[in-house]
């Protein structure tokens, strides 16, 4: 059983590691304002699938390396990540059993909040960064990519049986 | 259901340590700054993954490049050789006035410091900052505060390092200053970034101060991080506003931020005592005195921004 739940525990972190890489992947110059926020979808479904084994803090620590690899301040996206899990572990069985528009769309409200939360704690921080409606570009990608990637995780879910 | 049971803590006692976690990490920012070298250095690899895609393209681009397009790439660059070594030429005269000439005066000679061509990844960065990152880090030597320039003009600072990369503060970000003089009458003031790709501005200047717009600011040496005579930006335009008590002046980095490809890392206080490797001259009919030959050799680790400003002095 316990290697059963190492197994699990692997895929859970291959899927963070590639969400990570399409993350800090390079994009062409007009599309790299439009990046759809890959980590925090990745970790959105865990959070959601599992609730128990992947929640707050993993996403918290996954936000700090985050900040790592953009050079960014420490801890910024660590807590914009763990407040967008808590909402998502609050609503956990709604959300799972939303119908498909219904759970795109609160996605891409967590999202908003998201870039919002980083751009609020950035200004706090660091300061002086310009407000820009373009910050919520990235919800609309990753409101059309979402349902791709719930697909994609629950089909690897129940290949690997991760519970 | 299982999960009832192994419920651990409550979701509201995670959300409260994480976010005390984010607040401790805000708070010593400049202490944790080992650790995060560290997680940096162990997370470099990725940024090297990352970059691959995009690195193959470069490949590709240049496996497909049509003999053509070489030829002509490379007549090119012989011309701009010939401008290049014709100005060296002049240049190689007026420092050797300008060494007699600090002589006299007994101050000391500016060195020729050691550089390292670096070249720019492309990985995603924060963007609420201007940064980029290099792919060079501790083990050439790079070390944070850094001076990073480019043919053109200063770039910024280099303000993280790891085995691997550093990441570079551009000259553009809200938080990077730079100590500037104008060329034209040596007033001095600091140049902050605007958080605009291609804007700095120049704060608290009287409004009585002499700066025009198309002034040449460059580097003044003051605060010993910039060696002296780095071109930065050019005033594009000054607004002396009776409701403002400075004037509000706006300047574009000379350096061409938004494309930059390759750098040169600068060691201000290393001589350059790296054995100069003279362009092979039999291959380029263009140079044919030798005294051209004899310049070029000796100069052929100059920047051409370095050659802009023969004044240059430590």
């Amino acid at each position: 059983m316990s290697a059963h739940i190492a197994n699990g525990r692997l895929v859970v972190w291959i899927t963070l590691f590639i969400g990570m890489m399409f993350q800090i992947m390079p994009l062409p110059e007009i599309a790299a304002a439009w990046r759809p926020d890959w980590l925090l979808m990745v970790m959105i479904y865990w959070g959601m699938a599992l609730p128990h084994r992947y929640s707050i803090l993993t996403a918290w620590v996954l936000g700090v390396l985050l900040d790592v690899m953009l050079g960014a301040t420490l801890g910024v996206r660590g807590l914009a990540f763990a407040l967008v899990i808590y909402a998502v572990e609050l609503h956990f069985q709604r959300l799972r059993n939303f119908p498909r528009w219904q759970q795109t769309l609160v996605i891409a409200i967590f999202i908003c909040i998201y870039h919002l939360i980083v751009y609020w704690t950035e200004f706090v921080v660091v300061g002086d960064s310009a407000f820009s409606t373009d910050m919520f570009l990235p919800a609309i990608s990753s409101m059309l990519i979402w349902w791709w990637v719930f697909w994609m995780l629950r089909n690897i879910r129940h290949r690997y049986k991760v519970r | 259901m299982k999960p009832i049971f192994v419920r651990g803590v409550s979701h509201q006692f995670r959300l409260t340590l994480a976010i005390i976690l984010s607040v401790v990490l805000f708070v010593a920012n400049d202490r944790v700054e080992p650790i995060r070298q560290s997680l940096s250095t162990v997370l470099s690899p990725l940024q090297y993954l990352a970059n691959v895609p995009g690195a193959m393209l470069d490949w590709s681009a240049e496996a497909l490049a049509t003999r053509k397009m070489l030829s002509a790439q490379n007549k090119v660059l012989m011309e701009q050789q010939l401008l290049m070594s014709e100005r060296l030429q002049r240049f190689e005269h007026l420092r050797q006035e300008n060494v007699r000439l600090r002589a006299l005066l007994g101050s000391p000679v500016h060195m020729d410091s050691r550089k390292v061509v670096a070249e720019v990844m492309e990985v995603a960065s924060d963007p609420f900052r201007q940064l980029v990152v290099l792919n060079h880090g501790t083990r050439t030597g790079v070390y944070v505060g850094q001076p990073v320039v480019d043919a053109k003009g200063v770039v910024g600072q280099v303000i993280e390092v790891n085995e691997l990369t550093s990441r570079v503060l551009l000259v553009s970000d809200s938080t990077h200053g730079i100590p500037v003089r104008v060329t034209r009458n040596d007033v001095r003031a600091i140049a902050n970034g605007t958080g605009d790709i291609d804007e700095i501005e120049l704060r608290h200047v009287a409004k009585s101060t002499d700066i025009i717009a198309g002034d040449l600011l460059v580097t003044s040496g003051l605060g010993d991080r910039f060696p002296e005579g780095y071109p930065v930006a050019r005033v594009m335009s000054v607004a002396r506003d009776d409701g403002q008590s400075y004037a509000v002046i706006n300047a574009q980095p000379l350096a061409a931020l938004d494309r930059i490809r390759y750098v040169l890392l600068i060691w201000p206080d290393e001589e350059d005592n790296t054995p100069l490797v003279p362009i092979s001259v039999e291959e380029n009919q263009s140079l044919k005195t030798d005294s051209a030959e004899d310049v070029q050799s000796e100069e052929a680790n100059d920047t051409p921004s370095a050659s802009q400003n023969p004044e240059v002095s430590q």
